[in-house]
């Protein structure tokens, strides 16, 4: 499956736009430079939400706007609907802000794009931002953001803000950022995100921003290592002092016995050759060290 | 969500799997009257969600009524991990042979569900070498019978003893599929000498994000007040060993947080993470919420302003730490506005840094005795 990622201006649909987190979230995209041309919410057709037309359905939206990408604010237990309503229409980019989707309504979306070919980052993820092309399919805080080299992906929000935030300071700007989400399961895997900076010729280095909790990270290393990733990888794990068998914050962010552990994601990382960074703040000397 | 002993049982008993005759009681002389009725020897098991119940002691083969009622007595008193005993489930002992395991959990890392199965069970098998057990890949749809067939075959079981298996785990299965389960466990299998089976103990973990499709499973009152306070306002909260109550916006900076605690010497006093935003009202219940956490000698507030003001946020922090003495406050707010925020703190008693190292650094040092 590929990023089919819109270019500069393409238009782009928000579904849940008439909520309060849906308004406030289309407004910022709108204030970034993102072209929100329509929103989706069933049954509030014919209102108009930040200057931008809503429709009752994504068939609609898409006719009009020939948007390919979607922005979803949906509340969880729509949002398995919504994203099958989305990709039948033709949708093949879809962000998936909402949280506390049931893990079995998030494998069926999985099945969903494997079939269709339409990829959706998240659920519970803070969205996808291209500074580059003013594209912002998210809720991150833009000034964080700048353009340049560096592929960021993390598992956190705040901290992917936190993160771009230093390495903004330091000069050191993102071709892109995007976040998996924190739930046990993502619909886009880190593993994937490492394919996209590998053929992207902007991508000189990549920041993984990890967490305790499931494996993704070592097999993140694995295919590191599989591939012969051919650019520098720094990463950080947030987690190194959590107890065991509680669920911090994220519902994915929970260590059992030996599995999900920090120690462990660290050292596979370290064993692929990445840089681990023991705080945030060291971060951005790490990529810079790296060029 | 996990469910106590009894409550998985009694599912498992709705499903259709075989589970011993057993009786729960909330006291001792309940818990007499069910051991009068299930006959000696019997078990009495205390019901409680942490793991190492039996390393504590918490199931006991009782032999005699006097013995019964002692345990019974020592078991309601019983802490596990800090947790006390619910309830006692009194349960009938029976001789059998094999103890099995059998498993229905979510794989993240391959992102579908898989039953897992061995033919030794018991307490140490989560210690077994992970081509110890058989595994085959559970659809979404369902567990065919070919694939319960396949397991059975895999692990060696041939006649009677393989198709009450097959049967066990496609009851397994269906419950974990119909009720959004992310784990369904029955450890120990017991196998009689006859081949039938019996599930003496269940554990199972419900899809908390599922619960609305469920809502039969209402979520106990948390033991915490604090906890039950803190699920109120939406934050996520753990109680932790230590003195520095960490306070932040997102769960990622606030584990992060701990992590930068942990690496000055100190200990946290709890995770609470108040969610991305930082809107001012969120700040101060989360700061009201600590600061009726009697362990917290510091509190530590990190917060990432994003797309909210930090002026906001500081007079939030202002507001509560003014109306109410409590532990020292110990500030990093980064964001919009930052200059004109930490001037707004400047001579409230909070302790203002720019980054998340020195604040850190600062609370840690404050919260010694």
């Amino acid at each position: 499956m590929t990023f089919e990622v819109p270019e500069e201006g393409d238009p782009v649909i928000v579904q849940g736009i008439t909520g309060r987190y849906g308004s406030l979230h289309a407004g910022l995209m709108l204030g970034y430079g993102t072209n929100v041309a329509a929103g989706v919410t069933p049954g509030r057709g014919g209102q108009v939400v930040e200057g931008v037309p809503v429709f009752d359905t994504v068939k609609e939206a898409v006719e009009r706007t020939g948007a390919r990408a979607s922005v979803l604010f949906v509340p969880a237990p729509a949002l398995l609907s919504a994203v099958e309503e989305a990709v039948e229409a033709g949708i093949r980019l879809l962000v998936a802000i909402t949280e506390h989707v049931p893990i079995r309504d998030t494998l069926k979306t999985i099945r969903l794009c494997e079939m269709s070919g339409a990829r959706v980052i998240g659920p519970n993820t803070p969205g996808i931002i291209l500074p580059s092309k003013r594209l912002k399919l998210g809720i991150m805080p833009a000034p964080s953001f700048r353009d340049g080299g560096v592929a960021l992906f993390s598992r956190s929000g705040t901290l992917m803000y936190e993160v771009s935030d230093a390495l903004s300071r330091s000069a050191l700007g993102q071709h892109v950022a995007l976040g998996v989400g924190g739930d046990p399961v993502n619909c886009t895997t880190m593993t994937e995100c490492l394919d996209w900076a590998a053929t992207a010729d902007e991508v000189r280095s990549v920041v993984v921003v990890g967490e305790i909790g499931g494996d993704a990270e070592e097999r993140l290393a694995e295919h590191i290592v599989a591939t012969g990733f051919p650019k520098p990888v720094v990463a950080y794990i947030a987690g190194r002092s959590a107890p065991k068998e509680k669920h911090m914050g994220h519902a994915g962010a929970i260590v059992y016995g030996d599995y999900g552990t920090a120690e462990s994601k660290i050292a596979a990382l370290r064993r692929a050759g990445a840089r681990v960074a023991m705080t945030t703040s060291e971060i951005p000397t790490l990529v810079s060290s790296t060029r | 969500m996990r469910l106590f002993e009894y409550e998985g049982k009694e599912l498992f008993s709705r499903y259709g799997i075989p589970i011993p005759r057993s009786k729960l009681a909330g006291d001792v002389s309940q818990a007499l009257s069910a051991v009068d009725e299930i006959g000696l020897p019997a078990f009495i098991k205390a019901q409680v969600l942490s793991g190492g119940r039996g390393k504590a002691g918490g199931v006991v083969l009782v032999r005699t009524r006097d013995e019964a009622k002692m345990e019974a007595g020592r078991l309601l008193a019983l802490k596990v991990g800090g947790e006390p005993t619910r309830a006692l489930l009194v349960e009938e002992a029976s001789v059998h042979g094999e103890e099995m395991y059998v498993s229905v959990s979510l794989n993240r890392g391959r992102r579908e569900f898989v039953a897992l199965a061995s033919r030794s069970g018991g307490t140490e098998v989560e210690s077994q070498a992970e081509g110890a057990m058989a595994e085959v890949p559970v659809p979404l749809e369902g567990l065919s019978d070919a694939a319960a067939s396949a397991l059975s075959t895999e692990l060696g079981l041939s006649g009677r003893t393989s198709s009450e298996f097959g049967s066990i785990l496609l009851k397994l299965e269906r419950l974990s599929r119909e009720e959004e389960c992310e784990l369904a466990e029955i450890n120990p299998l017991a196998v009689h000498a006859d081949g039938s089976m019996v599930a003496l103990d269940s554990k199972v973990v419900l899809d908390d994000n599922a619960l609305f499709r469920h809502p039969e499973f209402s979520q106990l009152p948390p033991e915490d007040p604090l906890e039950g306070e803190a699920a109120r306002y939406g934050f996520a909260f753990v109680r932790l060993d230590g003195n520095v109550a960490v306070v932040g916006n997102g769960a990622g900076l606030v584990l992060s947080t701990l992590d930068l605690v942990a690496d000055a010497g100190g200990r946290a006093a709890c995770f609470l993470d108040l969610g991305g935003g930082a809107q001012r009202d969120r700040v101060e219940a989360a700061l009201r919420l600590v600061r009726g956490l009697p362990s917290a000698r510091a509190i530590l507030v990190n917060i990432f302003g994003g797309i909210t003001r930090t002026t906001d946020v500081a007079e939030g922090l202002r507001a509560v730490v003014s109306e109410h003495p409590m532990a020292p406050v110990f500030a990093r707010v980064s964001g919009a506005e930052e200059a004109e925020a930490r001037a707004l703190l400047s001579g409230s008693g909070i302790h203002v840094h720019r980054t998340a190292q020195e604040a850190v650094l600062a609370a840690v040092e404050g919260a010694k005795p």
